[in-house]
């Protein structure tokens, strides 16, 4: 099951760029999973394995979202527009231990902690690449 | 004030017409986040409807873009006049020059071409390590790659743990973990400092 309304996490989302690419994302990559792409749905989440987990250290944020591999897509809900989109999961990341404790706000309600980042196709189907980040529901 | 008309039918009537007013918004604002404001159909995840193009820009004719994606696709992206572009802020197609990157979303027309809603030139969003701090520029590192962030006066802020933007940059320090929004400059590779969010 995948792409459904089953809570799964909330927080903070940004966004990466993957594969082929222009300017400093050229050095990017294809993510962890292989075959990530900055126009296509694909995410990246803190706990796409063991090896993964071991860098974003998101429990050090008191996040310890449950794994979901490579593949897996996830429902993605803006907390306030409710703007949808559903990513499948492509890389590791973000980084969650580097910014604890971080909120981003909508209507005077906030998120907390980085737990997901986004291509920019799909940060954009639900908000502005400038605003950078974003307030999300996640479902599976 | 926005008026209350639904910004994707504005956009494909817009294209169609040929009502191409570059420099202004009839939308009201030029900021992409307007884009956002308006009411957003659902996305059914078996159907994409929003229409995306990525790559560089490769000739500008009038209020058209032609695009080079970094896969080999090739765009045509219609410059209407509810179109939002930001370069380091909210501007104008006047800004936008050949061989610029950019990331645009909108809706498909019939002929193949894109009207897009909202397009952002040259924007990266980077997670990097601070190496080394001057006034006017913050040495990065981006995945091992040495990387210029140039301090523009006026325009980049740091927010610390979530904090208010502040202009203020002395907070940051050498080895912090950051994340750098701004505007890539093909000119010399170094990338415009808009917004930097201090991470531990």
């Amino acid at each position: 099951m995948a792409c459904s309304t089953t809570y799964l996490w909330r927080g903070e989302t940004t966004w990466f760029c993957c594969g082929p690419a222009w300017g400093p994302c050229g050095s990017a990559g294809g993510g962890a999973c292989g075959g990530c792409r900055s126009d296509s749905n694909h995410a990246a989440w803190p706990n796409a394995s063991a090896a993964c987990w071991d860098v974003t250290r998101p429990d050090l944020c008191g996040e310890n979202m449950p794994r979901r591999g490579c593949g897996f897509v996830l429902r993605v809900r803006h907390q306030c527009t409710n703007a949808v989109v559903c990513p499948a999961i492509r890389d590791c990341g973000p980084r969650t231990q580097s910014f604890c404790g971080e909120l981003t706000c909508c209507n005077g309600v906030c998120r907390s902690n980085r737990i997901l980042d986004l291509t920019p196709k799909a940060f954009s189907a639900i908000g502005s690449l400038s605003a950078g980040k974003l307030p999300v529901w996640i479902y599976n | 004030m926005n008026p209350p008309i639904d910004r994707r039918r504005f956009l494909a009537s817009a294209a169609v017409s040929g009502a191409t007013i570059v420099g202004a918004s009839a939308l009201g604002a030029l900021d992409p986040a307007a884009a956002f404001a308006d009411p957003t159909p659902s996305l059914d995840p078996a159907i994409d409807t929003a229409a995306f193009a990525e790559g560089r820009v490769t000739q500008i004719k009038g209020s058209a873009l032609e695009v080079a994606g970094s896969s080999g696709d090739q765009y045509i992206l219609q410059i209407t006049n509810g179109t939002s572009i930001w370069k380091v802020h909210p501007t104008t197609i006047d800004a936008i020059e050949v061989g610029d990157g950019l990331y645009a979303r909108g809706v498909d027309m019939p002929d193949g071409t894109i009207a897009p809603d909202a397009v952002w030139v040259n924007i990266v969003n980077l997670h990097c390590t601070i190496s080394a701090i001057g006034r006017d520029r913050i040495q990065l590192d981006h995945n091992n790659n040495a990387l210029v962030g140039n301090v523009l006066t006026g325009t980049t802020t740091a927010s610390y743990l979530g904090g208010a933007q502040t202009p203020d940059l002395s907070g940051l320090k050498i080895g912090q973990a950051v994340q750098v929004l701004g505007a890539w400059r093909p000119a010399d590779d170094s990338v415009d400092i808009v917004t930097l969010w201090a991470g531990h």
